[in-house]
């Protein structure tokens, strides 16, 4: 064996050009696919005001499919992801209506709840060796019902806070660029996506996501707390989830208590569309991004195209296994 | 090609079989042939290439080049199932069987009688069928017993009723002895003679030679991936088996230079850990290499994994630089100074998937950090390159994915993530485990070279040669305590291996 | 099974020994809904518990989780039949599915009386509803009128399979098709959320720029509905379904025309007023028709409506 034999397997640059970045550029390809089929054979797909709907429609999704994100990375999953968001909107509302309270601290109450309970969930998983997927489950359903118990059944209204509505549906950039009127909500999208990203790349905390989820024995046999970065884990995905509160409560000027089921497995399907291994160790926020909009074009193009509701369902079950499964080939292939 | 009067009574006959890995060349033009009714024994060290060429004859890898025939006919084994259908089954060292399901059920998984239009298992053949293979092999087990809840020995005798139901006449057996104990052995070794009488022929891959000398007609020896020789078992002396497996005298073996400092870095006193670390006190100085030997199952990897706090002790005090301490974790340990060098690197050493320069400098993140978050990835990377360079890592780049390296480079990674941490104490479980020839050679230069750096090296191996090149003083333990420590430059294989086969005097 | 129905009577003993001490000579009829989490069935349990203090009798309202639980619902069902209650009230998630569990009742001598949704056969002495077709219909006849009685128009519905989401949907397009040929329905959607309704209706509206009006058919769809038409700026004919606070907001600023609201109280009530007089032996109407009304700007002051509606 020499020098050479391996240099020539791969190039200095490898860094680059990641399996994970592969993947990301497979889901990318079919994002611009399905828009090019969609301009192509869905009239008044392609207008500007449409693509802005898009956007829209996968705000909220896209900041989920970000905090599971996180969590997947690691070899875990967190299915309370979706009434958490519930939960947080909730807090927002208990805060501002009820209380009377400034905007900024619904906005950090909302934040600081889901991180305590994306705590919760991590240290049941760390400290009671609970599997992520039961602890998660169980936290779905706690969070729904303290959602319902907190709200009292009903929905809570922002219409004493009305600077709400500025987290999603106004727009502030068109004051800046007329013509412009990308919602707020879609720009907290892309901005919660650039910090996660900052966080999973650049932090020493990233690194450790990474280390857990490729071999959490290496990890903790190399000195690493690990059950410390997996609470931090999870309650950084509850936070995130609390930006989501914020969002579809904004938007609907209210927090609906029974809204929310069912949102952390579109959440999933983004990371895993997007080309993060559920299996740990792999995966990028743009990518969960890119999965999250690949699901909403579809969404909105068969609906524009007067695609059958019960179809555009069975064509993102079908896509969702496609993407695993070019996942697949490709890790077999390198 | 030999004349069909011989191919006739061959069973299997493999002729210049190569195999490559990435980065190693396992086989080179190895040969090998099978004759019915004997006992085939196959030897050498780890590494020799023996369980990549049974893979190959059981269909698991298939080979780059190279011919086989089974009783006379030119085959290719696609996989499992078709080794199977030619009549080869082989029993792992560790066994796959289902510790949930019966003994019956595993014997016929897949392949289950059934009744009512194939509906059904008809569990009534599957028993009586599996009783009928118990009987001829005349041992008696319950079919209907839970099979996890057997003793190892007599799963293993599972195993071997499972690969005589498909009607096998090659049966290859990977170390079957490693985890029974004297009489399950004779147990063993009766239904293999009586395997033998059936005209069975049987490959047995062992380290032991004295089961070599009681059971084997044959002995074919590798060495390094090459075919080597093949002898008469029964009129063969031991010693002339053991120098073709390692290639010289044992005599002229290397030995550790016995210079090492006096100060005391490490004290273990009275360390308890269920049952495979009873009583266990021995002291490690500073810029010593001690080596632990033992037999598979002696308790030297628990030892190390308990003081490391990677297991809870049941009691026992550990002082390291004369301080008494508590090390509750593996995060207590690393901050002690200690590291441990898992053998299995691919689960406790390396996160594989990751690069080389971040497995480098995982254990020392934190310090690569601006306030406390932000990783300073430019200084990773040449820190990083420094160790690469320093342990002659080949590596096309420190942003490599340690996957791609070859077993020696990436134990040298996992050595340079603890010399980078300032680990002083080290623990090596299994330190050249496959890894191939040459690069043992580097890392056994590396360990010394650390020890006269001033670090203390703790090698576990199960290769004798390895701990008698290396050790300045020998722990050999035997059933989870130490049976005798033994002085590095007098110690012999003999002197070590009766040490590790002194079993208490049973008490009960 | 039987463990299962043992072991949620136990729970839901325990549950009602805990909200009322209830004395064994007490009357008691457990109110089964088809859930609780909704604004309309917290209406419709403040009307079963007026009705049951002025009868004097004690009551329990609950439900599954989602309006897709059916067996969760039969759980609640044989759970509260195990206890013997003087009578049921039930709001069945399926029309045929839970006929044998309420035979259980029947053959125990327990009266059931349906509300919401009705249950085939002649198991419930009555049925407490609101005529969801002839409801949508009137939804149809407001569109229709605002629009001109000719165009393109499009209604989002809340569930594809439920005796409401059917009824309603029903309602609205055969109203429309048998009386204004010059209507042509041009999309349905369906979402079981607000957010999603609201994305849907966008896209909606993208599909078919020269939409006249579209109809949703529960509060989450009319939310929906509101928001969709705020941030599209669109100018369609924007018709509801039952009320919340949303809604009510949107009908007073001109988001929404109109709404259709039921009588979420008046079943509350008629479904234990029902069961009180069955007890005394009085006989009931096969269906209690507990009315609709249509509601915009101009009537939702009027105490007659503004009663019937929750915010």
């Amino acid at each position: 064996m020499t020098d050479t034999t391996l240099s020539t397997a791969r190039t200095e640059k490898s860094g680059f050009f990641t399996l994970a970045a592969l993947q990301k550029a497979v889901a990318f390809v079919v994002l611009i696919l399905l828009l090019a089929f969609f301009s192509l054979f869905a009239p008044n797909f392609a207008a500007w005001n449409n693509m802005v709907n898009i956007m829209q429609a996968t705000a909220v999704n896209g900041v989920l499919g970000v905090a599971v994100t996180f969590v997947i990375i690691t070899a875990g999953i967190d299915l309370a992801v979706g009434t958490m968001m519930t939960l947080t909107a909730v807090m927002a509302g208990i805060i501002l209506t009820n209380f009377g309270m400034p905007l900024i601290v619904g906005i950090i109450g909302a934040m600081a709840s889901g991180a305590f309970m994306g705590a919760i969930s991590g240290v049941t998983i760390a400290k009671l060796k609970i599997p992520p997927f039961i602890a998660t489950l169980g936290m779905m359903q706690i969070a729904r019902g303290l959602a319902l118990v907190f709200s009292g059944a009903k929905p809570l209204y922002f219409n004493s806070t009305p600077n709400y509505k500025y987290i999603s549906p106004e727009s502030s950039i068109t004051n800046l660029i007329p013509g412009l009127e990308i919602p707020n909500g879609v720009l907290v999208m892309f901005g919660v996506a650039i910090i996660a990203s900052i966080i999973l790349n650049r932090t020493i905390f990233g690194r450790y996501v990474f280390a857990l989820g490729s071999n959490e024995e290496a990890a903790r046999l190399s000195g690493m707390n690990v059950d410390f970065w997996k609470i931090v884990t999870y309650s950084l995905s509850g936070l995130i989830c609390g930006v989501a509160g914020l969002l579809v409560s904004s938007r609907l000027n209210s927090a609906q208590p029974a809204l929310g089921l069912g949102y952390e497995l579109d959440a999933i399907a983004a990371v895993v569309i997007g080309g993060t291994s559920l299996s740990g160790g792999r995966g990028t926020i743009l990518g969960t991004i890119i999965g999250a909009f690949i699901m909403s074009v579809l969404t909105n193009g068969l609906r524009v195209m007067g695609v059958q509701e019960e179809w555009k369902i069975v064509v993102t079950g079908v896509i969702i296994i496609v993407a695993v499964y070019v996942d697949i080939m490709l890790r077999r292939r390198a | 090609m030999p004349s069909t009067s011989v191919t006739d009574s061959v069973l299997i006959k493999a002729e210049a079989i190569e195999k490559r890995f990435p980065g190693v060349h396992a086989l080179k033009s190895v040969r090998f042939d099978l004759r019915p009714g004997e006992v085939h024994a196959l030897m050498g060290e780890n590494g020799a290439g023996k369980s990549t060429l049974m893979k190959i004859l059981s269909g698991i890898y298939q080979p780059d080049s190279g011919t086989i025939e089974v009783s006379g006919q030119q085959v290719s084994i696609s996989g499992p199932r078709a080794a199977q259908a030619l009549g080869i089954s082989i029993i792992h060292q560790e066994l796959f069987l289902m510790n949930h399901l019966t003994v019956a059920q595993n014997i016929f998984i897949g392949r289950e009688p059934t009744r009512g239009m194939g509906m059904f298992v008809d569990e009534a053949t599957m028993n009586t069928d599996a009783a009928a293979l118990f009987k001829r092999m005349k041992v008696n087990i319950d079919p209907k017993t839970e099979v996890g809840t057997l003793t190892v020995a007599r799963q293993q005798l599972v195993e071997i009723a499972k690969a005589l139901s498909f009607n096998s006449k090659v049966l290859i057996m990977d170390e079957p002895t490693s985890a029974l104990n004297e009489t399950e052995v004779g147990h063993l070794f009766a239904v293999i003679k009586d395997l033998k009488s059936h005209g069975v022929g049987i490959v047995y891959i062992t380290h032991k030679m004295d089961e070599v000398k009681s059971i084997a007609d044959r002995v074919t020896i590798m060495r390094d991936g090459a075919y080597i020789e093949t002898l008469d078992a029964p009129s063969t002396p031991i010693s002339k088996i053991i120098s073709m497996m390692v290639g010289r005298e044992l005599a002229d073996a290397t030995r550790a230079d016995g210079t090492h400092g006096r100060e005391e870095t490490l004290r273990v006193t009275g360390l308890n850990r269920g049952k495979f670390v009873k009583d266990v006190s021995f002291a490690l100085r500073k810029g010593e290499i001690l080596g632990f030997a033992g037999l598979m199952g002696a308790g030297r990897t628990e030892v190390a994994r308990a003081i490391f706090g990677a297991d809870a002790i049941d009691s026992g005090e550990i002082k390291v630089h004369g301080k008494t301490v508590k090390i509750n974790s593996p995060q207590d340990a690393v901050g002690l100074g200690l590291a441990y060098l898992s053998e299995d690197r691919k689960h406790f050493g390396l996160v594989t998937p990751m690069s080389v320069r971040d497995n480098i400098t995982m254990a020392s993140w934190p310090r690569f950090t601006s306030a406390k978050v932000w990783m300073r990835d430019p200084e990773l990377k040449k820190t990083a390159g420094k160790y690469v360079d320093l342990l002659k890592v080949k590596t096309p780049s420190v942003e490599q994915e340690t996957r791609l390296l070859s077993g020696g480079n990436q134990q040298k990674v996992v050595i340079a993530k603890w010399l980078l941490r300032d680990c002083d104490i080290l623990f090596f479980d299994e330190p050249t485990r496959g890894i191939d020839i040459g690069a043992k050679a580097e890392i056994y230069k590396l360990l010394q070279n650390l020890a006269a750096q001033g670090k203390s090296i703790v090698v576990i191996s199960s290769e004798l040669p390895e701990v008698l090149r290396l050790s300045h003083r020998v722990i050999v333990m035997c059933e989870g305590r130490i049976t005798g420590e033994l002085d590095g430059k007098t110690a012999t294989q003999e002197s070590i291996m009766t040490l590790a086969t002194q079993r208490q005097a049973k008490a009960a | 099974m039987k463990k299962i129905l043992i072991a949620s009577a136990f729970a839901l003993s325990a549950a009602t020994a805990f909200s009322s001490a209830a004395k064994a000579e007490d009357i008691y009829f457990p109110i089964i809904a088809k859930g609780f989490s909704h604004q309309f069935w917290q209406a419709v349990k403040a009307g079963a518990e007026s009705a049951a203090a002025a009868n004097k009798v004690t009551i329990t309202f609950e439900g599954p989780n989602t309006e897709a639980e059916i067996d969760k619902q039969t759980d609640i069902l044989n759970a509260a039949i195990a206890k013997k209650p003087q009578g049921i009230g039930f709001a069945a998630l399926d029309s045929q599915a839970q006929i044998p569990a309420l035979q259980k009742a029947a053959d125990a001598g327990i009266p059931i009386v349906a509300f919401d949704s009705g249950v085939e056969g002649d198991l419930p002495l009555t049925t407490c509803t609101t005529d969801n077709v002839a409801a949508a219909g009137a939804a149809a006849d407001k569109m229709a009128e605002a629009i001109g009685g000719e165009g393109e128009v499009a209604a989002q519905i809340h569930d594809q399979t439920s005796a409401t989401g059917i009824g309603r949907r029903d309602g609205f397009v055969n109203r429309m098709k048998e009386k204004y040929p010059k209507i042509t329905i041009v999309d349905i959607k369906y979402a079981n959320d607000a957010l999603k309704s609201a994305d849907d209706i966008k896209a909606t509206m993208q599909a078919f720029p020269n939409l006249k009006g579209i109809f949703a058919s529960n509060e989450g769809a009319a939310i929906g509905l509101a928001v969709a038409k705020k941030e599209s700026g669109s100018k369609v004919v924007a018709i509801g379904y039952d009320s919340g606070k949303t809604q009510k907001d949107a009908i007073n600023d001109g988001t929404l025309l109109g709404s259709i609201t039921q009588n979420p109280v008046g079943i509350g009530e008629c479904v234990v007023n029902s069961l009180a007089k069955a007890l005394k032996g009085e006989k009931l109407e096969k269906v209690i028709d507990t009315g609709f009304y249509w509601y915009d700007k101009a009537n939702m002051a009027d105490p007659k409506v503004a009663a019937v509606l929750y915010d």
